[in-house]
């Protein structure tokens, strides 16, 4: 297996962090509404932090770079949309059939792709992406078609007794926040369950993995179909936080930024994706309301960080601190 | 026994203590909010394809708000505008526009520039009773299904635009041929020629031939069109497709074999193409600088303009960004503040005349009907500066017929 280059670190991360992490996160995520410059970015963290978090599970831990996964996060969002525009289906359940639907479009892209290896890998699922993307502009009855899907807004949350003011920013922020730390949570047990291992060795040698008993094409379409599911639930989020879908979720420069995020961040490391989408999102943030040539500027801070920190800003911060252990 | 007694008096001393911290907080809040500056939103696509477009209606809507803070404002309340790059990107301009209303709190939204991205914002908008003046061409956004009693649409739409054209080119008798962008806009214009030859009778659609959005290379779908012999060719798409695709078939000899025609023909694109390639092309617009010979209103916002821009005209898409802006301003100071069920009552019906002569905003769909210039491409020689790229064939103006009725549209009437 050709794994990407700048992707794979070593797992044994400080054992302090692996504990940690995830209420680390939490906690810095819990009080984002008031460090960022505004809550509607601050919802776009979780939401991109989650979706390339989910895309890195199959890039720095299986060590299969798609190049398709804005079709999960579209099919996340597009079975949301629908659910909720089209069929009036409440709010839980369309979140649930926006996930289901990508998880389905997972296995079925998953099944197909896992046949090839390295930059075969990413073309196939590149081209299949598409394939969704196309479907998605032709079937407008459905989609929106080029204009968007709308008409899905909701305002107000039933949750049991209670109905939640959707609209308020706040309100807005911690209920999306709550679905992110539960995913992540579960994201998080299991990579520290025995199945985690398992993709990781296919990821450092796959014919050692084969060797040693793994079932190894099985690991590969389920770590494929968790991925897809993570991204879907992303995709479901986005749809009820910006109460439309764009046929750009489906672009593939969507799938680009996945890539873009986690490399910024640190592929492989469990809170790199989220690092590098939340810097991402900032830097775009405050450098387009400085000055309409924020793209030179993103660019240039791109390069240095591809330069200077290989393995992304939260790699390079692990590598740093075991570098001063040893 | 002593500290149950103490007690009630702590909470008191505490609650009115906080009260009286409080008291002062308060009444400066509500004396900041009066003189608070009027804020207005303006998402625009300053990145991406129609980057042009978009810096000359940031310059526009400059203006407008100038003019109206040098007036006086609102009762001495200055306005102020906040321009964001949504960068042609519905998610952008959705996030962007949440920004502008939860953290900036503005009094209003204007701009954004593609169909997608006005429904986007619109989408937003209306959910949370924004005032959203849209400034780019659309016909869903007025349709029942997508229309919010804050939004507002001063832009024209397809359906008037392509008529417009339509009924001054097509004739009884002839046959037309249609090169479409497959999306909304190219789709929306294309039904909207479509619609005006029904209506006219005896004109036959001989080929819808559609293109792919963003297409570089027109020689596959160029000879289907030469082959059905049509009297007409009907171009719909927009901005570097418009320029790439009119060279293209007047490479293949389409002009001479057939009148082009486009539904917008852009002061932008024709800059960026060729006084050659356009030459004896037709088409419609909202605006174009040389009315002001016989319209006061442009005349002024034309003067304005060059004192601001060291002479250069305002573009046809920027004329847009100052009408939509002043629309707005010009409302709430006839209402007398900000709340938008006083501007909505001020602006429903409103007879008014911004920069192109008279508009009115019909009161049922939001819609501000308007004139339409026929413009028709100069040839090189008969231009007599760089910013004399058009001859207005004809003005058609405005009236409700040629819009579609609000019952077409599902509203209730």
């Amino acid at each position: 297996m050709s794994a990407p280059a700048a992707a794979p670190l070593p797992a044994d991360q400080p054992a302090l962090l692996l504990r940690w992490r995830l209420p680390l996160l939490a906690a810095v995520l819990a009080t984002l509404p008031w460090i960022a410059p505004s809550q509607a970015l601050a919802v776009n963290i979780l939401i991109y932090g989650l979706y390339a978090t989910g895309f890195n599970l199959l890039f720095g831990y299986t060590g299969l770079l798609s190049f398709g996964h804005a079709a999960f996060l579209g099919a996340g969002a597009y079975g949301t949309g629908i659910a909720l525009a089209r069929l009036g289906i409440g709010w839980f359940g369309a979140i649930a059939i926006g996930v289901a639907a990508s998880g389905v479009l997972a296995v079925l892209i998953g099944a197909l792709s896992i046949r090839s290896r390295g930059i075969y890998f990413s073309m196939v699922t590149l081209a299949l992406a598409q394939l969704v993307y196309y479907i998605a502009f032709q079937a407008d009855d459905w989609t929106g078609g080029e204009n968007g899907l709308r008409g899905l807004t909701v305002s107000r949350l039933r949750v049991g007794p209670f109905a939640l003011d959707f609209l308020n920013p706040v309100v807005k922020y911690y209920v999306i926040f709550g679905f992110v730390v539960a995913a992540l949570w579960a994201l998080s047990r299991v990579l520290n369950a025995p199945f985690g291992a398992a993709i990781e060795a296919i990821r450092e040698n796959e014919g050692r993995a084969l060797a040693c008993g793994f079932d190894v094409r099985r690991m590969k379409l389920v770590a494929f179909a968790l991925s897809g599911l993570v991204c879907g639930l992303a995709g479901a989020l986005d749809a009820l936080h910006l109460s439309i879908v764009p046929i750009d979720t489906l672009y593939y420069q969507t799938s680009g930024l996945a890539v873009m995020m986690a490399l910024l961040g640190g592929a492989g490391t469990f809170l790199g994706p989220f690092i590098g989408a939340a810097i991402f999102l900032l830097i775009e943030d405050t450098f387009s309301l400085w000055t309409s040539h924020w793209q030179l500027f993103v660019g240039a801070i791109f390069i240095l960080a591809v330069l200077f920190l290989p393995r992304g800003v939260w790699g390079s911060l692990i590598a740093w601190h075991q570098g001063r252990r040893a | 026994m002593n500290s149950t007694a103490t007690d009630p008096g702590r909470r008191a001393v505490l609650g009115g203590g906080l009260a009286a911290l409080a008291a002062p907080a308060l009444l400066l809040r509500a004396a900041r909010a009066a003189d608070e500056p009027i804020r207005i939103g303006f998402p625009t696509p300053l990145t991406g394809p129609f980057g042009a477009e978009a810096k000359d209606q940031v310059r526009c809507a400059s203006l407008a708000v100038a003019q109206f803070n040098a007036a006086g404002g609102l009762n001495g309340r200055m306005a102020e505008l906040l321009v964001r790059d949504d960068k042609l990107n519905p998610g952008e301009a959705a996030t962007r526009t949440l920004e502008l209303i939860e953290q900036d709190h503005v009094a209003c939204i204007v701009g954004s520039l593609s169909s997608s991205v006005q429904l986007a914002v619109n989408e937003v908008t209306k959910a949370r009773g924004m005032l959203y003046v849209s400034i780019s061409q659309s016909d869903t956004i007025t349709e029942a299904s997508d229309f919010g009693r804050t939004t507002f649409h001063e832009a024209l739409n397809p359906h008037m635009t392509a008529g417009a054209v339509a009924r001054y080119v097509f004739r009884p008798g002839m046959k037309v041929a249609i090169l479409l962008a497959d999306y909304a806009y190219g789709n929306e214009m294309a039904a909207g020629f479509r619609r005006a030859a029904a209506a006219m009778g005896g004109v036959e659609i001989v080929l819808e031939q559609k293109h792919p959005f963003g297409a570089a290379d027109y020689s596959t779908f160029l000879p289907r069109l030469r082959s059905v012999k049509p009297d007409v060719v009907c171009i719909c798409n927009f901005g570097r497709d418009q320029a790439n695709s009119i060279k293209q078939a007047v490479d293949f000899g389409i002009k001479r074999l057939a009148r082009i025609v486009v539904p917008v023909l852009l002061y932008n694109q024709r800059l960026a193409g060729s006084a050659d390639a356009f030459e004896g092309v037709v088409g419609g617009a909202n605006y174009y600088w040389t009315i002001e010979d016989r319209v006061a209103s442009a005349k002024a916002f034309n003067d304005a303009y060059r004192a601001a821009n060291n002479g250069a005209v305002p573009s046809d898409y920027g004329a847009y960004g100052y009408s939509g802006v002043r629309l707005m301003l010009e409302a709430m100071r006839r209402a007398g503040g900000v709340a938008p069920d006083a501007v909505i009552r001020e602006l429903e019906g409103a007879h008014y005349d911004t920069c192109k002569g008279p508009e009115t905003m019909r009161a049922c769909d939001h819609q501000a009907i308007q004139s339409v210039l026929i413009l028709e491409s100069k040839a090189k020689s008969a231009m007599t500066s760089p910013a004399d790229l058009f001859t207005v064939l004809a003005t058609e103006e405005g009236k409700d017929a040629n819009l579609r009725s609000c019952a077409d549209l599902g509203h209730k009437t």
